[in-house]
């Protein structure tokens, strides 16, 4: 990774508020506020929502670390944030996740408001989830209310948070993709021409779609003539009844996975036979013989054996390609208030990269922290299969991890494997043979444990990294 | 530098649609008002509990 030109423990993708940074010293996360965002900060304690659940814990450090020209002035104060075990973005989030942020979001501008002030700025990227719990991490992001101020952040949570949900919810069509295409997300312009003639008449489409697209074309060579006159004309209980307007909307935006992703979902504890059971047992083993920090689960599924995982580590993160099992364990990982799972939907074979300026401000998965444990659970036929990825490439990328590894091999014979197999040409996938597969592993790890399943078509490894 | 407005660029358009938009809410709310007015003078609508609820007070304080 080139940070060369990034000083270090600065956190690369805190640089757009010129009143905080945020920047990391050993194990602890800091935020050095410039005098007007100390003042903020002020009196966003005296308000008391600092003491809730909703915001990251936060306290004064002044003197607790070195954050000598962070700022283009000397900062006038240093905060401590609690560390978010492990950090995801809105591109692997699902729809739930997506408009629990946005709905966070949206409360505490409304309690913000009522002690006058507000939140600058509407991005998921200053929601981080603990678990299934989202917080909100940008204390930095509360300013005063000034006098005629409108709803400065409005046009940010219609790209990033209303049209999103929007495109999913009206349109059947997976933001996520949006989301990653383009760090600033959707403009109203190209939503509008996302929505057909009929979605006019969709609550809150034609104001806050087809109306912006208009008047943001219309005023756009007016800006100082139109910051003067909403000035002269705004009023707080207007800024109230449109954030309350834009909640009431998000509130109503609806997405469901399809019928045949809630049949298998529901199915998850009902596997009765001896190989579930053993297989349940091999990962339990495992799971419980170290205090694991972070495991990664990929190919999570239904989240089933995540859940096995977290009986023995701090943090689990659930990865799957498929949004739907990943959707509907949010909701009951949420229902419990587990904030130790966290899921998130990618694809392994083509995975968050780094993303904004200098492709930094947002990082790959590994660059946010690497697991201790992975577990890769009927899945390294789906990449090597479906996905077309070597075998020797993805062992290569597990040892590269660096981690403990728990992988299922299920053999050319399984059912699952022949019927990827099925439409490809004969003799594809050479690659893809138990024998070839163990030799490879053992060159990069050391195999500890080795299960043959009752079915005999699927093989569980426990394997340490070599070196 | 008089920062009226924040680092984010609030959007001109966007601007003006959060006062249309209120305005349009304003309407809404004042419509619907005089429409539950006009419904309980014609005896079609009965009283909000609220309402009711509000009138109690006032009817101790004159006895």
């Amino acid at each position: 990774m080139s940070t060369s030109s990034v000083p270090t423990g600065l956190e690369p993708g805190s640089f757009r508020d010129p009143e905080s940074r945020v920047f990391y010293a050993g194990d602890d996360v800091f935020r050095a506020l410039s005098a007007d965002g100390l003042s903020d900060f002020e009196a966003l304690e005296a308000t008391g929502l600092l003491d809730g659940e909703r915001v990251v814990p936060t306290e004064r450090a002044d003197g607790g670390a070195d954050a000598a020209g962070l700022l283009v002035h000397e900062p006038a104060a240093i905060l401590r944030h609690e560390r978010i075990p492990f950090v995801s973005y809105p591109y692997e989030w699902t729809f739930s996740m997506l408009k629990d942020a946005s709905l966070l979001q949206l409360d505490l501008l409304l309690a913000a408001l009522e002690h006058d002030m507000v939140l600058k700025d509407s991005t998921p990227y200053n929601v981080q989830f603990k678990g299934a719990r989202p917080t909100f991490v940008d204390v930095g992001s509360f300013e005063r209310l000034r006098q005629g101020e409108p709803w400065v952040g409005y046009r940010q949570f219609c790209m990033l948070y209303l049209y999103p949900l929007l495109l999913q919810s009206a349109k059947g069509v997976p933001f996520q993709p949006w989301l990653r295409g383009s760090i600033d997300g959707i403009t109203p312009t190209q939503m509008r021409g996302l929505m057909s003639f009929r979605d006019r008449f969709r609550k809150g489409v034609f104001t806050n779609v087809f109306l912006h697209a208009r008047l943001e074309a219309r005023y756009a060579d007016r800006p100082q003539q139109v910051k003067d006159e909403v000035k002269r004309v705004f009023k707080k209980e207007l800024f109230v009844a449109n954030v309350r307007k834009m909640r009431k909307l998000v509130q109503r935006l609806e997405w469901s996975p399809p019928e045949g992703v809630w049949t298998a979902y529901g199915e998850r504890n009902s596997y009765t036979d001896d190989d579930a059971r053993r297989k349940d047992e091999f990962v339990r083993d495992v799971a419980k013989s170290r205090d694991w920090k972070l495991v990664w689960d990929i190919g999570a599924n239904n989240g089933r054996y995540s859940r096995i995982a977290a009986e023995g580590a701090k943090t689990v993160v659930a990865v799957d390609a498929d949004q739907g099992p990943v959707e509907l364990l949010y909701r009951d990982l949420r229902d419990e208030g587990n904030e130790q799972i966290l899921p998130l939907t990618m694809n392994l074979a083509d995975p968050s990269p780094g993303l904004g300026w200098r492709g930094l401000e947002r990082k790959s998965m590994p660059d946010r922290g690497k697991p201790d444990l992975v577990l890769a659970l009927a899945l390294v036929h789906h990449v090597a299969i479906s996905a077309n990825v070597p075998v020797r490439e993805f062992i290569g990328w597990l040892a590269w991890l660096g981690s403990a590894l728990v992988i299922e091999f299920p053999t050319r014979e399984d059912p699952m494997v022949k019927q990827l197999l099925a439409p490809k040409r004969d003799g594809l996938h050479p690659d893809y043979e138990l024998d070839y597969f163990e030799r490879t592993l053992k060159e990069a790890f050391e195999v500890e444990r080795s299960e043959r399943l009752e079915s005999g078509t699927r093989v569980l490894y426990y394997a340490r990294p070599k070196r | 530098m008089t920062t009226v407005l924040a680092y984010l660029d609030p959007g001109s358009g966007s601007m003006i649609l959060q006062i249309i938009a209120g305005g349009l809410a304003a309407v809404a709310v004042t419509a619907k008002l005089y429409w539950n007015r006009l419904l309980r003078f014609l005896r079609i609508k009965k009283d909000d509990p609220e309402t009711v609820e509000a009138d109690r007070p006032r009817s101790s304080d004159a006895a």
